[in-house]
């Protein structure tokens, strides 16, 4: 039964997903509870996996029984199983936050809740596909609900959500032609296959190429500097209740599609035309990481800020993961999870400012009246891990990826990190400076908030805590992972 | 907005020709299993015949009822073909792992056989819905979400 573990992981909110119209068509008030509770059902799922991979291995699953390389297949390691288990919390949570911040239309249309499981769906098949044409697939279903989820508010909305479709798609097309690339000169689209056919080739012009579009598309979807356009736009004007879920897991599953392509095709070391590949994508990553700060640092706009923090993030996590050494690419790794659960926090906070204060710019925070403590408590824990102090996981993955760079002798890539550190701390003090405003009345009683709020809160923030005391089990395993040839 | 059409010649025609194009849409769903064809030919094919009648004879019409009624059956077509793999896995096999589909009485090319077909009768009721919805809902205006609307009253 173990065995059927990825497979069940994608099918739960799938099969929730496409019931929905026929099980809610005449009673639309199931809509939430059936999403959550699919969802939740998947988290206990992951949570299963995560075991069952740490003890057994890696699970190869044959889609139809047709074996790898001339079936499709998925693989469920360590590094998919945890990225797994941190996307499905971090969805749960986001759906007990929505409840509270949902319009009454949404949270009655069917269509709305169907896209958001068709959208956890996809990406978990994203994340499990080893096969370069299933990536485009679940990159795609992923991508068409993100876009749909987008712009579902209407008016405004919807002209960020078209625009982040003509991007997404110019992406996804140009993913594709690099994957025709692959195929026409190895014949083979099994990332494993693909990884014991092009060493040999891979300094061709097609095959190379190949992996420039490819990077290139998913760069889109991941929102790396400068191809970022899309995200701060379609993010800020996202729903309240959907933003956290889309924030947290849309670039950061394409950045997973790219590190197993990269992991496997990309050996340290490699030059095309005398340009050491590795070293390239590092430096892609400084400067996302560099100008992503910068541009959320004079942000006025909330959401915006914290989309811009996101964008930075990228950059970091491409660092980590392309220093070329295990200990820079576990950091990146675990920064990823991290930066998921951050992120989706950093949203549920400016979501719930704008529901219950209406406020979404600095300017707006500074004539704020009394706020919940459970805002100001959740807002400090993610302030110290986006900064990367510890006991936040936030800190462990800084920490990993400059000692990685350090391992590899890459000064640029140790200081660039300190420097984003420097540039998200510059951004939360313009951010507490107005929270903490003397002039608002100290003296009235905070607007109680709702219980889901509450319990979402502080999940999150108790989470991000509880992934930096248990940073040395989780960069433990990752390593072994790395070690016993996995990715 | 689609008006119905008042010409004698069009809506004697459609009578005939939507019928004939039904029968022809099974007709390609099932022989896909020998050669060409299959679930998105045959459910484009449906999907046409059902557009047809709208254009014709309004989407209000005692006749277009099939096509008012198929949007309903929005993830329907995703169901059957997500049950039968499912139904492999229950059998012990992968998802769609024909082989595990247990049916009693049956070799195993005969379970690949229905099992295929299983699949694309999903896939073609799939495609039929979602061809017919998107016709709908750009030709009516007022009517953004046709599936949610009508789920909805």
């Amino acid at each position: 039964m173990s065995s059927q573990l990825p497979m069940l992981l994608f099918l739960v909110p799938f099969f929730a997903g496409v019931s929905m119209p026929i099980l809610a068509a005449r009673r639309p008030s199931i809509c939430q509870p059936l999403t959550i509770g699919a969802v939740a059902v998947m988290v206990v799922l992951a949570i299963v996996n995560l075991r069952v991979v740490l003890n057994g291995g890696p699970i190869e699953y044959a889609i139809g029984g047709w074996a790898a390389p001339l079936g499709i297949a998925w693989l469920d390691d360590t590094i998919a199983a945890t990225v797994v288990l941190t996307i499905s919390a971090v969805a749960l949570l986001s759906l007990i936050f929505g409840r509270v911040v949902v319009p009454a239309r949404l949270e009655r249309s069917i269509s709305y809740h169907t896209l958001i499981l068709l959208l956890i769906g996809g990406l978990v098949g994203l994340i499990f596909a080893a096969d370069l044409f299933n990536v485009f697939v679940f990159l795609e279903v992923a991508a068409l609900t993100g876009y749909a989820l987008v712009g579902a508010q209407g008016g405004k909305a919807s002209v960020f959500a078209f625009r982040y479709l003509l991007l997404g798609s110019f992406g996804a097309t140009l993913y594709l032609l690099g994957v025709a690339h692959l195929y026409a000169a190895t014949g083979t689209l099994n990332m494993a296959d693909l990884a014991t056919r092009l060493p040999q080739i891979v300094t061709s012009t097609a095959v190379a190429g190949g992996l420039i579009y490819i990077f290139l598309g998913l760069s889109i979807k991941m929102a790396l500097v400068p191809l970022h356009s899309w995200l701060p736009d379609a993010y800020e004007n996202a729903p309240e209740a959907v933003a956290p879920l889309l924030a947290s897991t849309v670039t950061k599953v394409a950045l997973v599609a790219w590190v197993r392509i990269e992991y496997s095709l990309i050996v340290p070391g490699l030059e095309v035309g005398h340009v050491p590949v590795l070293v390239l994508l590092e430096e892609l990553g400084v400067i996302a990481a560099l100008i992503g700060g910068a541009l959320a640092l004079i942000q006025t706009d909330l959401k915006r800020m914290f989309a811009y923090g996101g964008v930075s993030h990228i950059g970091l996590i491409l660092i980590g993961v392309s220093l070329g050494n295990p200990t820079g690419f576990v950091g990146g790794m675990f920064y990823l999870i991290n930066d998921a659960v951050m992120q989706a926090a950093l949203f549920m906070i400016a979501g719930a400012l704008v529901h219950y204060h209406g406020a979404r710019s600095l300017d707006d925070l500074r004539d704020l009246g009394p706020r919940s403590p459970w805002l100001t408590g959740a807002l400090i824990v993610v302030a110290v891990g986006m900064v990367g102090l510890p006991p936040t996981g936030g800190f462990f993955g800084k920490w990993n990826i400059i000692l990685g760079a350090l391992e590899a002798g890459h000064l640029v890539a140790a200081f660039t990190v300190v420097a984003s550190t420097l540039l998200t701390l510059g951004y939360f003090v313009r951010i507490f400076a107005c929270w903490f405003n003397r002039s608002a009345g100290a003296e009235a009683q905070p607007q109680p908030v709702a219980g889901s709020l509450r319990v979402s809160l502080g999940a999150i923030s108790v989470s991000m805590i509880a992934l930096g005391l248990m940073s040395d089990s989780i960069v433990r395993f990752l390593l072994e992972s790395l070690a016993g040839g996995g990715v | 907005m689609i008006h119905p059409h008042d010409s004698a010649i069009v809506r004697t025609l459609g009578r005939i020709v939507i019928p004939v194009a039904q029968l022809f849409g099974f007709y390609v769903l099932v022989f896909g299993q020998h050669g060409p064809g299959g679930g998105f030919v045959g459910g484009v094919i449906l999907a046409a015949s059902m557009i047809l009648a709208i254009l014709i004879y309004g989407l209000d019409a005692h006749d277009s009822r099939l096509a008012k009624t198929v949007v309903h059956g929005d993830g329907l077509g995703l169901l059957i073909f997500a049950g039968v793999g499912g139904l492999c896995m229950i059998g012990g096999g992968q998802f769609l792992n024909y082989t595990h589909l247990e049916i009693p009485n049956l070799d195993e090319a005969s379970q690949h056989y229905i099992g295929i077909l299983l699949t694309q009768v999903g896939v073609a009721v799939d495609v039929a819905v979602t061809g017919v919805s998107i016709a709908i809902s750009l030709s009516f205006e007022g009517a953004d979400e046709p599936s949610d609307e009508a789920s909805h009253g």
